[in-house]
């Protein structure tokens, strides 16, 4: 069953059809990614699964239903431009925000203070938000929506204004809550990120789906007929080449059709050639999204 | 506990641990003490307490009883009595007294008395003390009640024929009273209201507003909001009436006029009933106009729209003085906005019908309902909205 169902949503803004006929479903567990350009509607879909939209059709059902102000309560989302009072104590604004989602005071107060030590924020408590760093800030964000321990996380540019050791950090801590079963919707322009994290994509232009599914297949799908080579010798001549590209260090070798890579591996090695590096040629996320991305365009 | 009771607790702190709301609420009572011991500080200052004399040419206070005792902040000028004009005149010339009266050798057929100063006529309160000394000794062979009831004169009341109207210049404070009630509600109103659009903007411009939709629903929001925003008016509300209290019953020991001043349970009432539907709209419609605008300079500018309606019956007060049962006055008072002001100035010199007041009350309450009603669906609209405001046409779509 799927945490989150989305069947042909649609969404409009006065004549700009912001979300149109989207659907796609986010299993238990599983990190997924939502992608697109700027603007192409992501927000609207991640508004519109929190119920803070009414699509103007089509059905969204989170935990195996519509959504209801209990089910409020198993969500965290941490919006794109960040959520939290400014001129109020660190502590005191968490420990609020747990409470809204059902947690006691007490259990917040204690769970704030088990947070703020891990992100070594502990020393930082009775400071006012406004007073924090910007990668401060996005760690408290992180905490407003971890507190109350989601079975489901919406998380709109978790990497935002991080620096390499707190990206890591995030990056840490999101991989450990799908470890822990934790269902994540993670959107995000940084591709790299998708790709390092990511089961499962969807990628959103213009309001419209127009790649979806798994990110392992998609990039299958994307893959040309060729192979990448390191190799610190002279590449020889082989059969069922049909040209190569060096790259930097690198050459692709495109085949011809009904060589395999197998056969490829088997030449080279028979050759005596020294391999630093043999991969089958697979598009990076990037490439596949601007290439996607513009195909539509056209 | 309930979210929207967590909301309501969250507001309420949030507003009064604030230094600039401990500033507003304990600034308004030590504004009016310093501005109260102002106007004494001046009134001792004008006073001259040098002694007056006078000199009796007709007998009439050959065996002359004491002036009459003052209160306790009023400052007694002492009275000496002068042999003849020319030792009074030396005494005066002296600077000893800074005045001195003569009573004319006829006084009791003419009444005659004049005063003598050099450059500066003594005050009115040295004037008045000087006719009560006078006063006391006319009235030395009658009884303390005839002694007291005319000093104290007539107590006139004007009614009008069919009853609807009365007037009694005693008790024209107490009479205003419920109009000064209206007025100090309605500061606290819109100083609370204000605190919490602001509150409304705020979480629009940092974003907070997302994390909360997502937590609890917009209804349970805006119950938490108006519910902390109408406690924090109660605070500032309290608080203010209770040093009022203190002050009234400190300067009753002191000021005859506070004596009787008293409000009635039934002015009471109506004040309650009409300002507290007349704060939940208030802060209702304040919630759905932070909901809609971009910063908080525009909010404050759009509270106009709310706050002038409130205070055209100041604009009208002369008309609805003049005929407080009155077509307009009627009127105004069935209108929600208008209607608090209108009310306690028209219970203040009529007698409104029971049925007018029972109608007026229901459409406060009901305006109440509508406004949050109508506040909930604007802020559904308008809480997403950034750097752009929610039109008129786009709120009268959504209501319609």
């Amino acid at each position: 069953m799927s945490t989150v169902e989305i069947n042909r949503i649609s969404k409009s803004f006065g004549a700009v059809k912001a979300v149109d006929r989207v659907s796609f479903s986010v299993e238990k567990g599983e990190i997924f990614g939502l992608l697109g350009p700027n603007g192409a509607g992501k927000t609207t879909t991640i508004r519109i699964i929190l119920d803070l939209f009414k699509p103007d059709s089509g059905e969204v059902l989170v935990f195996d239903g519509p959504m209801t102000e209990a089910k409020k309560d198993r969500i965290g989302y941490m919006p794109e431009d960040r959520g939290l009072y400014q001129d109020i104590q660190l502590d005191r604004c968490l420990i609020y925000l747990g409470t809204l989602k059902n947690l006691s005071t007490a259990e917040a107060r204690s769970r704030v203070g088990d947070y703020l030590e891990r992100f070594d924020l502990a020393q930082h408590r009775q400071k006012k938000i406004k007073e924090l760093s910007k990668g401060m800030q996005q760690k408290a964000q992180i905490i407003a929506t971890l507190l109350h321990e989601p079975d489901l996380v919406v998380i709109d540019e978790p990497f935002t204004a991080l620096d390499p050791v707190n990206t890591q950090m995030i990056k840490d801590i999101l991989l450990d809550l799908q470890n822990r079963g934790i269902t994540l919707v993670m959107s995000t322009h940084q591709m790299h990120q998708v790709e390092e994290m990511c089961d499962r994509i969807i990628l959103i232009d213009h309001g419209r789906s127009v790649l979806y599914g798994d990110l392992a297949e998609i990039r299958k799908r994307f893959s040309g007929h060729a192979v990448h080579v390191r190799t610190m010798d002279e590449l020889p001549d082989l059969a069922g080449i049909k040209s190569v590209q060096p790259h930097n260090a690198i050459h692709q070798l495109n085949l011809s059709p009904g060589t395999s890579p197998q056969e490829v591996l088997q030449a080279l090695v028979d050759r005596g050639i020294v391999l630093e590096q043999f991969e089958i040629a697979t598009p990076t996320l990037d490439e596949i999204f601007i290439r996607v991305v513009q195909a539509n365009e056209d | 506990m309930v979210k929207f009771l967590r909301i309501a607790f969250h507001e309420y702190t949030r507003h009064v641990l604030r230094r600039r709301f401990i500033f507003a609420l304990l600034g308004m009572p030590a504004v009016i003490a310093i501005t109260g011991l102002g106007i004494y500080a001046l009134i001792r200052l004008e006073i001259d307490d040098t002694p007056i004399g006078y000199v009796d040419q007709s007998g009439f206070l050959a065996d002359p009883v004491a002036p009459p005792q003052l209160g306790r902040f009023e400052i007694q000028v002492p009275i000496y009595d002068f042999i003849n004009e020319t030792d009074a005149r030396n005494a005066l010339e002296a600077g000893e007294i800074q005045a001195y009266y003569t009573l004319a050798g006829d006084f009791m057929v003419t009444g005659l008395v004049d005063l003598h100063y050099l450059e500066r006529e003594p005050s009115e309160s040295a004037q008045e003390q000087f006719e009560s000394f006078i006063l006391a000794n006319h009235l030395v062979d009658q009884s303390p009640e005839i002694v007291d009831r005319i000093a104290e004169g007539s107590d006139l009341t004007v009614r009008s024929v069919d009853g609807s109207r009365e007037f009694s210049e005693k008790d024209i404070v107490a009479l205003l009273m419920p109009f000064f009630n209206s007025v100090l509600f309605l500061i606290v109103i819109f100083t609370s209201s204000g605190y919490l659009m602001q509150a409304v903007v705020e979480e629009k411009e940092n974003r907070t507003i997302e994390i909360l939709v997502t937590s609890v629903s917009s209804n349970q929001l805006i119950a938490g909001k108006v519910i902390g925003n109408i406690s924090v008016g109660l605070t500032q509300l309290i608080v203010w009436i209770g040093f009022t209290l203190g002050a009234l019953e400190i300067g009753r020991k002191y000021f005859d006029f506070l004596i009787d001043l008293t409000l009635s349970a039934e002015t009471i009432l109506l004040t309650v009933l009409t300002l507290l539907p007349s704060f939940i709209m208030v802060a209702a419609l304040m919630t759905a106009i932070g909901a809609t605008v971009t910063d908080e300079r525009e909010g404050q500018q759009m509270t106009g729209i709310i706050s002038m309606p409130i205070w055209i019956p100041y604009i009208l007060t002369w008309p609805i003085m003049a005929n407080p049962n009155g077509p307009l006055a009627v009127a105004l008072s069935f209108f929600p906005l208008t209607a608090p002001i209108t009310l306690s100035l028209r219970v203040a010199f009529a007698i409104i019908p029971t049925w007018q007041i029972a109608l007026n009350v229901f459409v406060l309450f009901l305006a109440a309902a509508v406004a949050i009603w109508f506040a909930g669906r604007v802020f559904r609209i308008g809480m997403l909205r950034y750097g752009k405001r929610v039109n008129w046409r786009e709120m009268f779509g959504l209501t319609r």
